[in-house]
């Protein structure tokens, strides 16, 4: 289920960013309570509290008091606009650094994007 | 329920089982106590209970001695592979007089844990196999409901689709009735995810209390060739290092520059939290 | 401190039904040595000797099966210990009653078949139907061999091998029980009788069962007050 790749929390925190940005999770939509998240994924309900607190500070949930947690409406646009300040230095430089390691000529890459259209 | 442990020690005539050991315990949480063989688990859970006097220092539970002092360990339970919770007859008598005894006794939980474990009240308990003998223990130690509650490796007999009913059926009562929960065992990868708080002991003294993401944080393991990585760790605390041809991987304890690492062509990746635990008590693996 | 109810009540369960067991047995017994046999005394009194033993190990599985249980589920060792004391007190005339009836049934026996009914020692009564005299003699033996039983086990809980040394103190209670209430005990193969000569009277015999209960309560509480619970079953 969670591999000990990173901390549980933040593993936690990345799924569910996943789910927003996929629009599996919708704006004001409410999500599994830390409790109900702990049982499922059969962690320390400290974990998934810690993971939630932090999508609340990033802006991703925000809390109803006496309800539960929901996705903030302008959650998923808020995470596409991260992701696509970060596109280029963390997708397509890799990328030149891997095509130019392997011998690629850069050219090759370029018409392959080209052809994609 | 707190615990506050001052340099307890715990002998056995000439073998001293705990030396010197602190640590306090905040109230809420579910606590993973690791260690090997012989380090020290059970002398210091049988103190914790009340079930031996320590050898030296002292332990409190909210702020009062825990000896022979009922108003406190009627709130402790503690249940391991001696059974004495469980050994005086059939399944029924054990939970008849664990109903008398235990103010917070549940007995309709207690009822549905029994079926949950498929156990037959009727059995005598000294026949039965080890892994239903420790499906009793559970159940008693669940539904005893006590403010502490710990379970010794009582569990590890059970089969492990049996486990992960105990692990479930425990994490969702501790959520509806929070209680200080502690958890030895020899499964650590099996159950690390349900601890909060850790604590490693060694040879009869504390090795690391830490939270369980602070503690998995303090392992990297650095991978690369040889030269490099002994470069990158040599002012390091390494664990322990394998070597593979020209390729090793160091298990380094302690913060480290990820960033850093991959500029100098290393590889850095997590560290289980069972090796960390291996290589920290210095054992025949590392 | 609480009334041991349960602790009491599962003893007191337990026993009737193995008494009812025994006095079927024993019956039949009676019946088998009169039609083949020559029956010209109570049987009993024999069977009594059965009996006591039984009371041992109810006196030692105090000790060793409920003590760790009673700890382990948060009582105190004191509260345990009082909840033992107060179990033998009335867990012992509990047994002796069951006597009286075993006696009773059986002179109601002999009377419709008219077996002769005789004892074969000194007791301190005479005849199955004195009631008070069987009670209190029988009350006595049973408080020291239930005593004796635990505090045996205490010893041998706390000190393993080294508890071989409370046999003795053990023997001592049950011999001056026993010599006080004239049924010196026979051990199997030994003609002659151990046991002190000491003369039957009602107010003797209750000074021994008072004086082995306090002493070997006594003795036992010295050992478990603060007796660590073992880490091995």
């Amino acid at each position: 289920m969670f591999d000990d790749r990173s901390p549980i929390y933040r593993q936690i925190a990345d799924r569910i960013k996943a789910e927003v940005m996929s629009g599996a999770l919708k704006g004001d939509e409410q999500v599994m309570s830390t409790n109900q998240y702990a049982a499922f994924y059969r962690i320390n309900p400290a974990t998934a509290q810690k993971a939630f607190q932090q999508l609340v500070d990033e802006g991703v949930l925000y809390k109803k008091r006496g309800i539960g947690m929901f996705v903030s409406p302008a959650a998923r646009d808020t995470l596409r606009a991260e992701r696509r300040e970060g596109f280029f230095t963390e997708v397509v430089d890799p990328m030149v650094a891997e095509a130019k390691a392997i011998g690629i000529p850069l050219d090759d890459v370029i018409d392959r994007i080209r052809n994609s259209r | 329920m707190r615990i506050d442990i001052d340099d307890l020690r715990v002998s056995y005539g000439d073998v001293h089982a705990v030396e010197g050991l602190s640590l306090t315990l905040e109230p809420g949480k579910i606590y993973g106590l690791l260690g090997r063989n012989g380090a020290g688990k059970t002398s210091l859970l049988s103190v914790l209970a009340g079930f031996r006097k320590p050898s030296g220092g002292g332990v409190l539970a909210d702020g009062r001695p825990i000896f022979e002092n009922t108003a406190i360990t009627r709130d402790i339970s503690l249940i391991r592979d001696a059974g004495e919770t469980i050994d005086l007859g059939t399944v029924e008598d054990a939970l008849y007089f664990a109903e008398h005894l235990r103010p917070r006794w549940d007995a309709a939980y207690a009822k549905e844990l029994i079926d949950l474990f498929e156990l037959d009240p009727k059995k005598n308990v000294k026949t039965m196999s080890k892994g239903q003998r420790s499906a009793v223990g559970v159940v008693v130690g669940l539904a005893s409901r006590a403010p502490l509650t710990m379970f010794d490796e009582s569990y590890l007999g059970m089969d492990a689709p049996s486990r992960q009913a105990f692990y479930d059926a425990l994490l969702a009562d501790f959520m509806a009735h929070p209680r200080t929960l502690i958890l030895s065992t020899h499964l650590i990868e099996e159950v690390s995810a349900l601890f909060e708080e850790v604590v490693i002991i060694d040879k009869g003294r504390l090795v690391v209390h830490s939270p369980a993401d602070d503690l998995l944080s303090m392992g990297t393991s650095v991978t690369g060739p040889t030269a490099q990585v002994e470069e990158f760790t040599k002012e390091l605390t390494v664990l322990g290092v394998k070597r593979l041809g020209p390729t090793s991987s160091a298990m380094v304890y302690g913060r480290l520059d990820h960033a850093e690492a991959r500029r100098a062509g290393l590889e850095t990746g997590p560290i289980a939290m069972q090796e960390l635990f291996i290589h920290l008590t210095g054992g025949p693996a590392s | 401190m609480r009334f041991p109810s349960r602790l009491l009540g599962a003893n007191i369960w337990f026993a009737s039904f193995t008494w009812l067991a025994y006095l079927v047995l024993i019956t039949l017994i009676t019946v088998g040595i009169a039609i083949w046999g020559n029956l010209d005394e109570s049987v009993w009194e024999k069977a009594v000797q059965l009996t006591r033993w039984y009371a041992l190990f109810a006196g030692v599985a105090l000790v060793n099966e409920f003590l760790p249980l009673y700890i382990a589920h948060g009582q105190s060792r004191r509260q345990f210990g009082f909840q033992a004391a107060v179990t033998i007190a009335l867990f012992a005339p509990f047994l002796a009653a069951l006597l009286v009836i075993s006696f009773l049934l059986e002179s109601l026996l002999y009377g419709v078949t008219g077996w002769t009914w005789a004892l074969g020692q000194a007791h301190l009564f005479t005849a199955p139907t004195q009631v008070p005299l069987i009670f209190l003699e029988y009350t006595v033996m049973f408080l020291a061999w239930l005593v004796t039983g635990a505090f045996c086990a205490a010893a041998f809980y706390r000190w393993q091998g080294g508890g071989l040394l409370a046999v003795p103190v053990g023997i001592l209670m049950v011999l001056v029980a026993q010599s006080a209430i004239g049924d010196r005990m026979p051990l199997p193969f030994i003609t002659d009788r151990l046991g002190f000569d000491l003369p039957q009277s009602v107010p003797l015999a209750l000074a021994a069962g008072l004086g082995t209960f306090a002493v070997g309560l006594g003795l036992s509480w010295l050992i478990i007050r603060d007796v660590p619970l073992r880490n091995q079953r």
